[in-house]
């Protein structure tokens, strides 16, 4: 049993409310709280240090202060309801949370999606993806004491938003991507709302790389901080950023293409250092591929059905059901209880901001999930911060923190 | 996609063969098959794993052995599953042989029970914290405590006679 162990116990017995646990003054060493509650841990993290003055010797980082048992909640909702659980697991990233079910659900379905619900898809993911690392960006300038960085990465995401928010009526949680496509096509008028996006965001986020990029103080609290080699970041699962600012070359809208990114064109920013900096770079890079990608989106965005139609899975149109007998007993079989889902396993993965999304699905063949099981990144990414920080001061501690961009309702769900 | 199932005892040796061959683990589930047809054990352990280089997946169910369920922990060879391992015991109550830190990680520690098991019902369980020591607040000579209140009064306000009987019980 290591001494942090050791310190847990004691910190458990005594009741929570301490921040300092223990001072071992024969080796000057003290062991302190950081979180749940606390500014730099982007959420409802506990970190357990251990402290030789400003060093680092142990991080262990206590998680589970946001869980509220989703996976759970899932086997109760019918298979579409299911979708309005798992957007809210990670809330940064919502649209990837629901891609990752449906793609797992259509397959136990063995339905197909039209291109156009694949192409609206891929639109609200990459916008989804930039909404994400712009906060990231805020976040983590703000920790490095950037303050205007926050400031700027929510005035775009505010803009990203608001486009969510004309086609899913929602800013966050859209319950929007459905097994089997989109829940609704596009508004009218979304060709020139995208544009004004795209007319915005490219140069916004090249002002951003001239504010940070060369930045002296961004570059000394950033290079060589928090770094993991190739080997540790494979060892440990890392995926996503981490895992590319590792030198890891592996995104899976590449290298197992899901939906329609077999057809688009776009790079994928490895870096090697493996540091914060690293970290920095590469989702600097994504961010200016996302936007490539959203104009080849936009201009490849083909017509047509936005979902699958099959009437065993889409409730039929309002219009059908003054007509059809037949339209109003599957409005009413899908209203009731839903469809059901052949007996079956399966695991589908995205490629989320943070990494790789999955989702492990079971159909016992009724009309609710057996099991869901998602794989979050943030949950997996978090193992590495203790390799990162040991032997680092408490300030890159931070910086490392924010530079896994963890999100605490992901991790615990 | 392929798919294998496992005996417990297979598991140490089949995890090192397939780390050796450059599988990494991307995913570990603890599963309740008491639903489902055509199994022999309740509690299964499903891994998805990932070859990079050849751009395959492939599942493997391993099944567990024992009360508790028990099944060998392999950190030693992937560490990424260290947390992965200690949720599917917080939610199965599966036990990992030989990992470094089994304990709970997204319940609280004094949790009893594990929640992702068939038959522990949503809403059935009674959600209630255990005090800890600095919500203890002892004032003597106060009004009783709502158990002790709840027994004396019923729903109308009239007076009952105390006994040992948790509210709501019949």
């Amino acid at each position: 049993m290591s001494k942090t162990q050791a310190v847990i116990e004691a910190v458990e017995a005594k009741g929570h409310g301490a921040f300092v646990e223990s001072y071992d003054e024969l080796e000057e060493r003290m062991v302190i709280n950081m979180g749940p509650v606390h500014p730099a841990t982007h959420g409802v993290l506990r970190l357990l240090l251990e402290l030789d003055a400003e060093t680092v010797v142990d991080c262990q980082p206590i998680i589970g202060y946001l869980h509220t048992g989703m996976e759970k909640e899932c086997e109760d909702q019918n298979w579409r309801g299911a979708v309005t659980i798992v957007t809210r697991m990670d809330y940064l990233a919502p649209f990837f949370n629901e891609q990752a079910y449906s793609l797992a659900v259509e397959a136990l379905l063995g339905i197909e999606v039209p291109e156009r619900g694949k192409y609206i898809r891929m639109l609200m993911a990459e916008l989804n993806r930039l909404s994400s690392h712009v906060v990231w960006f805020g976040t983590q300038g703000l920790d490095m004491g950037a303050m205007s960085a926050m400031f700027y990465g929510f005035r775009e995401r505010e803009l990203i938003l608001d486009f969510f928010e004309m086609v899913s009526g929602l800013r966050m949680n859209h319950n929007y991507i459905i097994p089997g496509g989109v829940w609704e096509d596009l508004p009218d008028g979304w060709e020139r709302a995208i544009e004004d996006i795209l007319d915005v965001l490219p140069p916004r986020v090249r002002e951003y790389e001239e504010l940070l990029s060369l930045n002296p103080i961004f570059l000394e609290r950033t290079n060589g901080v928090g770094a993991i080699s190739r080997e540790e970041a494979l060892a440990l699962g890392a995926t996503g950023p981490i895992g590319r600012a590792a030198g890891i070359d592996w995104d899976l809208r590449r290298d197992i293409p899901y939906d329609g990114y077999s057809q688009l064109e776009f790079d994928v920013p490895v870096e090697t250092a493996g540091d914060v900096y690293a970290r920095y770079r590469v989702r600097m890079v994504e961010m200016h591929q996302s936007l490539r990608l959203i104009r080849q989106i936009v201009d490849g965005m083909p017509s047509g059905d936005f979902k699958n139609m099959d009437a065993k899975l889409t409730p039929p149109p309002r219009a059908e059901l003054n007509r059809s007998m037949e339209a109003v007993i599957h409005h009413f079989k899908l209203v009731t209880q839903g469809y059901t889902v052949p007996p079956g396993e399966t695991y589908a993965a995205v490629e989320s901001p943070r990494g790789e999304l999955g989702v492990y699905a079971i159909s016992d063949g009724g009309t609710s999930p057996y099991r869901i099981h998602v794989r979050d990144p943030s949950f997996v990414n978090l193992q590495s911060l203790p390799t990162m920080v040991k032997g680092q001061l408490v300030a890159d501690l931070i910086a490392s923190i924010a530079s896994i961009d963890p999100i605490l309702g992901g991790v615990d769900r | 996609m392929e798919t294998a199932w496992l005996q417990a005892s297979e598991w140490l040796e089949r995890a090192g063969a397939l780390a050796d061959e450059g599988w990494q683990i991307r995913d570990l589930a603890g599963v309740d098959t008491s639903g489902l047809k055509g199994f022999e054990t309740r509690f299964e352990v499903v891994v998805q794993l990932l070859h990079t280089e050849r751009k395959e997946r492939t599942t493997l169910h391993v099944m567990t052995e024992g009360d508790p369920p028990t099944i060998p922990s392999v950190v030693g060879i992937w560490p990424t599953t260290n947390f992965m391992e200690r949720e599917a015991y917080d939610m199965f109550g599966i036990v990992f042989d030989g990992h470094p830190n089994l304990t709970r990680i997204l319940m609280p520690d004094e949790w009893e029970g594990h929640p992702l098991r068939k038959d522990y019902g949503v809403g059935k369980v009674q959600v209630e914290f255990k005090p800890q020591p600095f919500l203890q607040i002892e004032t003597p000579g106060q009004s009783p405590s709502p158990q002790e209140a709840l027994r004396r009064v019923d729903r109308l306000g009239q007076v009952v006679p105390a006994t040992d009987k948790e509210p709501g019980q019949a």
